[in-house]
């Protein structure tokens, strides 16, 4: 073959050209199949990323996608006039602040949970714990709000007539109204939903731990106590860096646990929302609601960039420090 | 182990059930309080003190779920998409990935990348909206179908999946003769039933629970959610003062909130009916995910 190419030159380009097409037709229905889904991206995926463009345009909606191109340009406008927007402060500080907020406390919860069970002697207890644990991951946040609802509101909330009753309060707990309690409502509700899930993760990693690492440690007299600081905690760096490196990653949607917007829009009020408001949020009110295409795809687009930023240098640090990276 | 080191680990012991014991009940709590609210007659639970079982039992609520014409049609549409989003996107996600299984395929590289640039970046959604509406796909059904075919995650766990099934398999179907679809259809979907499982489960609570493709590209009533009607009713009692209208009673004492209740309970059953049973499949599923990334 070698020397057949070396030979007839000129023949080359045709025949290795007709070799290709013989074998593409010999894997057409291949292509088929990948063209669907090739095609799904171009409509679903590629085509929205040129509509960035309308960031920087005077965007009508009825002029359809052909208007993403024709319309007028106005440069950084819509940019400007988001930072000149007298919530802008407000906004940036509350997706900022919760964002770094549900970091700081989900990512701690699963690995605590998973050292917590990784010491239960019982199997059985400790397979009921972890199956319970994950159920609220599956249950939409609609109804985690709604639950919410039934045990916290000032009227109809359980836990508000329960402690009425008890007399320990003598004024219901205003905890789904009050600015003053968003953040917290919203990390403590991002913990209950999704510790358990995380924690499968870390129960994983705790189980590739070699066990006569253990047995020897407690030869050596080390306490269980000091065995999960010197052996499982240890043990578990590896998984520890891969799930910080997609939280970083992900800050601004809220971490690992995401659901920022779901959150922001489920649990706001008109009377928290001087806390509750982020950026997403707004977007989709000034955008979707009040039809202002453009000015939504500019704030859209500085969180997208901020994002990807985020991403990857978040894994380029961690590619850096240890050796773990996820591309 | 001397005397000071076994007090000491059933210390340890009692706090760590314990512990447990009490992130366990915070979990389940929740869940079965409004399991029997929904089972306790509405006017009644509004006077509170309700916490371990019925105090006046009623079926009363799912009844007037089923004859609440906006709830029963939510209840049908949610069920629709989720039967046909879940059946069609798992299966075009796994002929796409069939495909791309292919070593040998041309272009492989191409399309991969193709593939890997739309994860990382999107457009937003507004672009997306404007899309959605430039090919009819606003207010209508399919919009909760189409755009959910491709799930680029499960995409990459199945082709790693397939990969992984044995060439012989495959070649021993071409050799009989088999097209691709064929082969496909007969021979690679029923050795990956662990991975259909798994993308059935997640695509499927994904569809059941959907509530933000409702509120952002539908106005119709009639094709509105489970979960956003869900989101209607917690958004306008969650407005401070609105307690008169959760009190505003119908007949047999059901009130809106114990309708709501029966919702919620009705949206819950079916996960908790079917996670316990794929627990196997989908830890595999997320183990794959993070390894592969």
């Amino acid at each position: 073959m070698n020397l057949n190419t070396q030979a007839t030159g000129s023949g080359v380009a045709e025949k290795s050209g007709s070799r290709l097409w013989k074998r593409f037709k010999k894997q057409a229905t291949l292509h088929v199949f990948v063209g669907m889904g090739i095609a799904f991206l171009l409509v679903f995926a590629y085509t929205p990323m040129f509509g960035i463009l309308m960031a920087f345009k005077d965007y009508s909606i009825s002029d359809g996608i052909r208007g993403i191109f024709t319309s007028e340009w106005v440069g950084f406008r819509h940019f400007d006039e988001f930072f000149r927007d007298y919530q802008f402060g407000m906004i940036v500080r509350n997706t900022i602040a919760l964002s770094l907020l549900k970091v700081l406390f989900t990512f701690p919860a699963p690995i605590l949970l998973a050292v917590l069970l990784n010491e239960v002697k019982n199997n059985g207890f400790k397979r009921v714990v972890q199956t319970i644990s994950y159920l609220p991951h599956f249950i939409s946040w609609v109804v985690v709000v709604g639950l919410a609802f039934s045990l916290l509101s000032t009227d109809i909330g359980m836990v508000n007539k329960l402690l009425l009753g008890l007399g320990v309060i003598d004024r219901p707990l205003d905890i789904l109204t009050n600015p003053n309690s968003f953040w917290g409502l919203a990390v403590g509700s991002a913990v209950w939903k999704e510790v358990g899930w995380w924690t499968i993760i870390f129960l994983a990693a705790i189980a590739g731990i070699n066990p006569s690492l253990y047995e020897a440690a407690q030869i050596d007299g080390a306490g269980r106590l000091a065995r999960i600081r010197h052996i499982t905690l240890p043990g578990m760096k590896g998984t520890i860096v891969v799930v910080l490196i997609l939280t970083i990653g992900s800050i601004l949607g809220g971490g690992m646990v995401g659901s920022n917007f779901e959150q922001a829009f489920l649990f706001g009020n008109s009377i928290n929302n001087p806390t509750s408001e982020i950026v997403q949020t707004y977007a989709f009110k000034v955008g979707l609601k009040d039809g202002r295409f453009s000015y939504a795809a500019a704030i859209d687009l500085i969180q997208s960039v901020i994002s990807v930023i985020l991403i990857f240098s978040s894994n380029y640090i961690a590619k850096r420090s240890s050796g773990s990276s996820l591309f | 182990m001397n005397l000071d080191q076994k007090q000491k680990d059933r210390v340890m012991d009692t706090f760590v059930n314990v512990t447990l014991f009490v992130i366990m009940l915070s979990m389940l709590y929740p869940f079965y309080y409004v399991l029997i609210l929904s089972f306790n007659k509405g006017t009644d639970s509004l006077l509170g003190n309700v916490y371990l079982w019925p105090r006046s039992f009623t079926l009363e609520n799912y009844a007037q779920f089923l004859n609440d014409a906006a709830w029963y049609k939510a209840f049908l549409v949610t069920v629709a998409r989720t039967v046909l989003g879940t059946v069609s996107g798992v299966l075009f996600t796994c002929l796409v990935a069939y495909g791309l299984s292919h070593r040998d395929l041309l272009f492989h590289k191409a399309y991969f990348t193709i593939i890997i640039f739309a994860m990382y970046f999107s457009g937003g959604l507004i672009p997306y909206y404007v899309v959605l509406r430039s090919i009819g796909l606003l207010n209508s059904f399919g919009v909760y179908i189409v755009p959910s075919l491709l799930n680029t995650f499960f995409l990459l766990i199945a082709i790693s999946f397939f990969r992984d099934i044995p060439g012989e398999l495959k070649e021993s179907a071409h050799i009989d003769g088999a097209r691709e679809l064929v082969v496909f259809y007969r021979i690679v979907l029923p050795v990956s039933m662990p991975l259909i499982a798994t993308m059935a489960l997640f695509v499927g609570v994904g569809q059941w629970n959907s509530w933000l493709d409702s509120a952002y590209f539908v106005q119709s009533e009639e094709l509105r959610t489970l979960a956003f009607r869900m989101m209607e009713v917690i958004n306008r009692s969650n407005a401070p003062m609105d307690a008169i209208a959760v009190a505003n009673s119908s007949s047999a004492g059901v009130t809106s909130y114990s309708l709501q209740v029966a919702a919620m309970v009705i949206s819950i059953a079916p996960i908790v009916c079917v996670y316990p049973f794929l627990q196997k499949y989908f830890i595999q599923g997320i183990m794959l995910g993070s390894v592969k990334g």
